[in-house]
C-alpha cells in the first residue's frame, strides 16, 4: 500500500513539476544545450525575423565548431510567430516548457517582446533580445532580460542632430508611421527641432501598411522641403523615393535603421543614392562587415547567406554575449550564474558593433551610433567620416 | 425499441439539454477542464486559455451570425473595443477589475449601434463590407485619441484579482476565461430558446416573414448587433489581459476571418457547433505538427519555422472540406453520429 502511495505521490509530484521550469538546469544534457528563440519567420516582417534568426545560427555555429559550450553543443529551438502577438506568448512558452530551453534569444518585434515580458519575468530564463530595442524592456531593468542595441530615441536624435548641423538653416521635412515606431521617430525628430530650432514646412503621417504616397511626396515637395526624414521601414521608404524621383526632387534623405537593409537600396535604385542612416551595427562594405560576411560564409547554406542583413549582426552580437556568459559558468551551467556572468558582460567585442557591456542594475548594451551612407553604384552603405 | 428522439411537450423543445446524461458529460468536461491546468506544461494550457477566451467571442458573433444571419467581418473592432476599454479603465484609471469586464461589454454595445443602425437597411455583402469598414474606423479613432489610448504606444494589463482572489498565474486566469465561458456559453443557450432567440433565428430565416409575423425588424437586428458586441467586448478583454498588454497591432484583421472560420467549421448557428469550432481551428495547426513530426523530425521544424504560412493554409483548407463535404460543420457531424448511434442497426 505504501508502495503505491509513494508511487502516486512521486506521480503527483512529476506532474506538478512539469507545469514550470523550476529546475534551473532545463535544456542541458551532457552533450547539449539548447538555445530557444521566437521570430517573425512568415510575412513581411520576416526580412527581420529570418536576418536575425540567421544571426543566432552563425554564432552557434562558431561555437560548435570551436567544440560546443565547454564540450556541449549548441541546439537552436526557432518558432514562427508571423509576428502576431498572441503567437509569440505561444511560442515562447513552447520554447521553454516544451523544447526546455536554457536562454532565449530575440525575440520578434516590440510589440511582441513587450508582451512576452512577463512570461520571460515568470520563467526566470535567461534572456538576450536583440531585434526590437525599445525602452520598456530594461527600464524598469528586468532580472534575467538583457538587450543589446540602442533606442529608436537616441538613434533618431543622433541623426537628425547628424542632419542639422551639416544642413544650416534648410527647411525640413518628415512622414513617420501611426503606430508606436512613427510616434518614437516622431518623439526623437521633435526633441532635436526644439533645440536646434530647425524649420520645418511638411509634417505628415501615414498609416500603416500605406503602399502609395504619391499625394504625401507631392505635398513635400510643394513644401520647398530641402532635408526629409523618411519614417517609413522598408516597402514605404521605398515608395517615398521613388515617388521623389517621379517628380524630379531630391532632398537629402535619412532614414532609420529597420529599414537600413541592402535589398531595400536595390528595389530604391538610383533614388536611394545618397541617403543617410544611422546604426550601431557595422556597414558590410566596411572592413568589419566584409570580415563578418567571410566568416559567416562557411556557417550557412547559401540560402541563409542570401538573407543576411543589418539584423544578422545584430543577431550574432546577442548570441556571441549569451553564449561567452554560459561558458563562463563552466561545466554546470545555471541560469543563476548565466544571469549573474551576463551582468558581468564588460567590453564583449563581437566585430559587429562597439564592444557590449552590462553591469548591476544595467540591462542595456546602449550600443555606440555611427551615421552611414547609401552607395547605389556597389548597393552598400559606408560609413561617413 | 427506441425509434427516435420526440420530443412531445414545448419544455421539451426549449429545454437547455435533451436529456439527463448531457449534463453528467458537461460536469465532467468541467471538472476535467478545472483540473487540467495541474496536469499540463504552460504550454498546452496556453492552448485551453485561447480557446476559452476563443469560445467567448465565437459565441458571441455567433448570436450575430449564426442566429440572425447578419454577416459581420468587423467583430475584431469590437474585440479591440473591449479590450481597450477594460485597459483604459483598470489599467489607466486604477477601477475594479469588475468595472472593466462590465465596460469592456459596454462600450463595444454602444459601438455595435453605430454598426447596428445600417444593418436595418443592409443585408448580406453589404453589411459585411459596413462592419468591415468599422474595423479600420475604431483602429484609427484608437490611434487618434492619444490622451485616452497611449495611441499606438498600447496600454500595459495586469492580471486581475477579482473577490480577493489573484488570477495572476496561468492556472488561475484559466479558471477565470473558464468561468467566462461557461456563463457565456448558458447566456447564450438561455437566448437561443428564449422568444428574443426565436426572434433572431426568424429574422435569419426570412425577415420579411418574420416582420409579417409581428417581429420588430429594426430592434432585433440592433439587439442582436448590441449583445453579440457586449460578449465579444468582453473576449477582448479576456484577450488583452492574455497578451498582458493592448495595442492594435495585438488585434489583426485575421481574427474576423478566423472567427467566422470557427462558426463554418463548427456549424452556422449553434452554440454547441460554436464550440466545437473553436477547439479545431485553435489545435488543428498543433495537431497536424504533432502528426507530422512522429514521421520526420524536418517536417516538425518546417511546421516551426513556417508555421504561420502553413496554418493559414490549414485554415482555408479546412474550409474549403467543410463546405464541399460538410456543410452543416462539426456539429452535423455529431448529430449524424448521435442519430447512427440512437437508431443502428437501422439507418433512420
Amino acid at each position: 500500500m505504501n508502495k503505491y502511495l509513494a508511487s502516486a505521490s512521486l506521480l503527483f509530484a512529476s506532474v506538478l513539476l512539469s507545469d514550470g521550469p523550476t529546475l534551473a538546469q532545463q535544456g542541458i544534457t551532457d552533450t547539449e544545450i539548447v538555445i530557444g528563440d521566437v521570430e517573425p519567420l512568415t510575412g513581411p516582417p520576416a526580412l527581420l525575423g529570418v536576418a536575425a534568426s540567421i544571426g543566432h545560427k552563425i554564432a552557434i555555429a562558431e561555437a560548435n565548431n570551436a567544440g560546443g559550450i565547454n564540450g556541449r553543443k549548441i541546439k537552436y529551438v526557432l518558432e514562427d510567430d508571423g509576428y502576431v502577438t498572441a503567437r509569440t506568448i505561444q511560442g515562447v512558452k513552447k520554447v521553454i516548457e516544451v523544447d526546455k530551453a536554457f536562454a532565449m534569444l530575440g525575440i520578434s518585434g516590440s510589440g511582441q517582446s513587450i508582451a512576452v515580458m512577463p512570461v520571460l519575468e515568470k520563467a526566470g530564463i535567461p534572456t538576450v533580445i536583440d531585434v526590437a530595442p525599445v525602452k520598456f524592456l530594461w527600464e524598469p531593468p528586468r532580472k534575467n532580460v538583457f538587450v543589446v542595441g540602442q533606442s529608436y530615441e537616441e538613434g533618431i536624435i543622433h541623426l537628425v542632430k547628424y542632419l542639422a548641423d551639416k544642413n544650416p538653416n534648410k527647411k525640413w521635412g518628415l512622414i513617420t508611421q501611426d503606430d508606436d515606431y512613427g510616434i518614437t521617430v516622431r518623439d526623437g525628430f521633435d526633441s532635436v527641432v526644439k533645440e536646434k530650432k530647425l524649420k520645418v514646412v511638411y509634417s505628415g503621417n501615414y498609416k500603416k501598411g500605406q503602399q502609395d504616397f504619391s499625394s504625401d511626396m507631392l505635398q513635400l515637395k510643394d513644401s520647398g522641403a530641402e532635408v526629409f526624414l523618411a519614417g517609413g521601414i522598408i516597402a514605404e521608404n521605398i515608395a517615398m523615393m521613388k515617388e521623389l524621383e517621379k517628380l524630379n526632387v531630391k532632398p537629402v534623405t535619412g532614414i532609420f535603421w529597420p529599414g537600413r537593409v541592402e535589398p531595400v537600396l536595390k528595389l530604391m535604385g538610383p533614388a536611394g543614392d545618397g541617403i543617410y542612416a544611422v546604426d550601431y551595427v557595422e556597414p558590410f562594405a566596411g572592413e568589419a562587415g566584409k570580415a563578418f560576411l567571410e566568416k559567416a560564409k562557411p556557417l550557412v547554406s547559401e540560402a541563409e547567406f542570401k538573407g543576411i542583413n543589418r539584423y544578422t549582426m545584430s543577431g550574432y552580437a546577442a548570441a556571441k554575449v549569451l553564449i561567452s556568459a554560459i561558458e563562463r559558468c563552466g561545466k554546470q551551467p545555471t541560469w543563476a550564474c548565466t544571469i549573474s556572468e551576463l551582468e558581468k558582460t564588460k567590453n564583449v567585442e563581437t566585430g559587429v558593433m562597439a564592444p557590449i557591456s552590462f553591469g548591476p542594475g544595467v540591462r542595456f548594451s546602449n550600443q555606440k551610433l555611427q551615421i552611414i551612407r547609401a552607395d547605389f553604384s556597389t548597393l552598400s552603405f559606408k560609413p561617413v567620416n | 425499441m427506441r425509434t427516435g428522439d420526440y420530443k412531445q411537450t414545448y419544455g421539451e423543445l426549449v429545454a437547455l439539454v435533451d436529456s439527463p446524461p448531457v449534463w453528467l458529460w458537461s460536469v465532467v468536461l468541467v471538472l476535467a477542464l478545472i483540473g487540467a491546468p495541474y496536469a499540463l506544461n504552460a504550454y498546452a494550457l496556453s492552448f485551453v486559455t485561447i480557446i476559452l477566451i476563443t469560445v467567448v467571442g465565437a459565441l458571441g458573433l455567433n448570436i450575430l451570425t449564426g442566429y440572425t444571419g447578419l454577416i459581420s467581418l468587423g467583430h475584431v473592432g469590437f474585440l479591440v473595443t473591449g479590450a481597450y476599454a477594460y485597459a483604459i479603465l483598470v489599467s489607466k484609471y486604477q477601477m475594479h477589475p469588475l468595472v472593466g469586464f462590465l465596460g469592456a461589454g459596454v462600450v463595444p454595445a454602444l459601438a455595435s449601434l453605430i454598426v447596428g443602425a445600417p444593418s436595418l437597411r443592409l443585408k448580406g455583402l453589404y453589411l459585411a463590407i459596413t462592419t468591415l469598414a468599422f474595423s479600420f474606423i475604431i483602429n484609427t479613432v484608437i490611434l487618434e485619441a492619444r490622451t485616452l489610448t497611449n495611441g499606438a504606444r498600447g496600454i500595459a494589463v495586469q492580471r486581475p484579482e477579482l473577490f480577493g482572489i489573484s488570477f495572476d498565474s496561468d492556472v488561475a486566469f484559466t479558471w477565470l476565461c473558464l468561468g467566462f465561458a461557461i456563463a457565456t456559453l448558458f447566456a447564450t443557450l438561455n437566448i437561443r430558446r428564449s422568444r428574443v432567440g426565436r426572434a433572431f433565428v426568424a429574422i435569419r430565416d426570412n425577415d420579411t416573414a418574420a416582420r409579417v409575423m409581428g417581429i420588430n425588424l429594426h430592434a432585433y437586428k440592433l439587439l442582436a448587433f448590441v449583445t453579440s458586441a457586449f460578449i465579444t467586448g468582453i473576449s477582448g478583454a479576456l484577450y488583452g489581459i492574455y497578451l498582458s498588454f493592448v495595442s492594435v497591432e495585438g488585434f489583426p484583421f485575421l481574427l474576423s476571418i478566423e472567427a467566422l472560420a470557427i462558426l463554418i467549421v463548427g456549424g452556422l448557428g449553434s452554440a454547441l457547433g460554436a464550440v466545437l469550432g473553436t477547439v479545431l481551428i485553435v489545435l488543428l495547426p498543433e495537431a497536424t505538427r504533432l502528426v507530422f513530426s512522429l514521421f520526420s523530425a524536418q517536417m516538425d521544424a518546417l511546421f516551426s519555422t513556417g508555421a504561420q504560412e502553413l496554418k493559414s493554409m490549414l485554415y482555408g483548407l479546412a474550409i474549403i472540406l467543410f463546405l464541399r463535404f460538410q456543410p452543416r460543420g462539426l456539429v452535423g457531424v455529431w448529430h449524424d453520429l448521435r442519430r447512427t448511434w440512437v437508431h443502428w442497426p437501422l439507418r433512420y
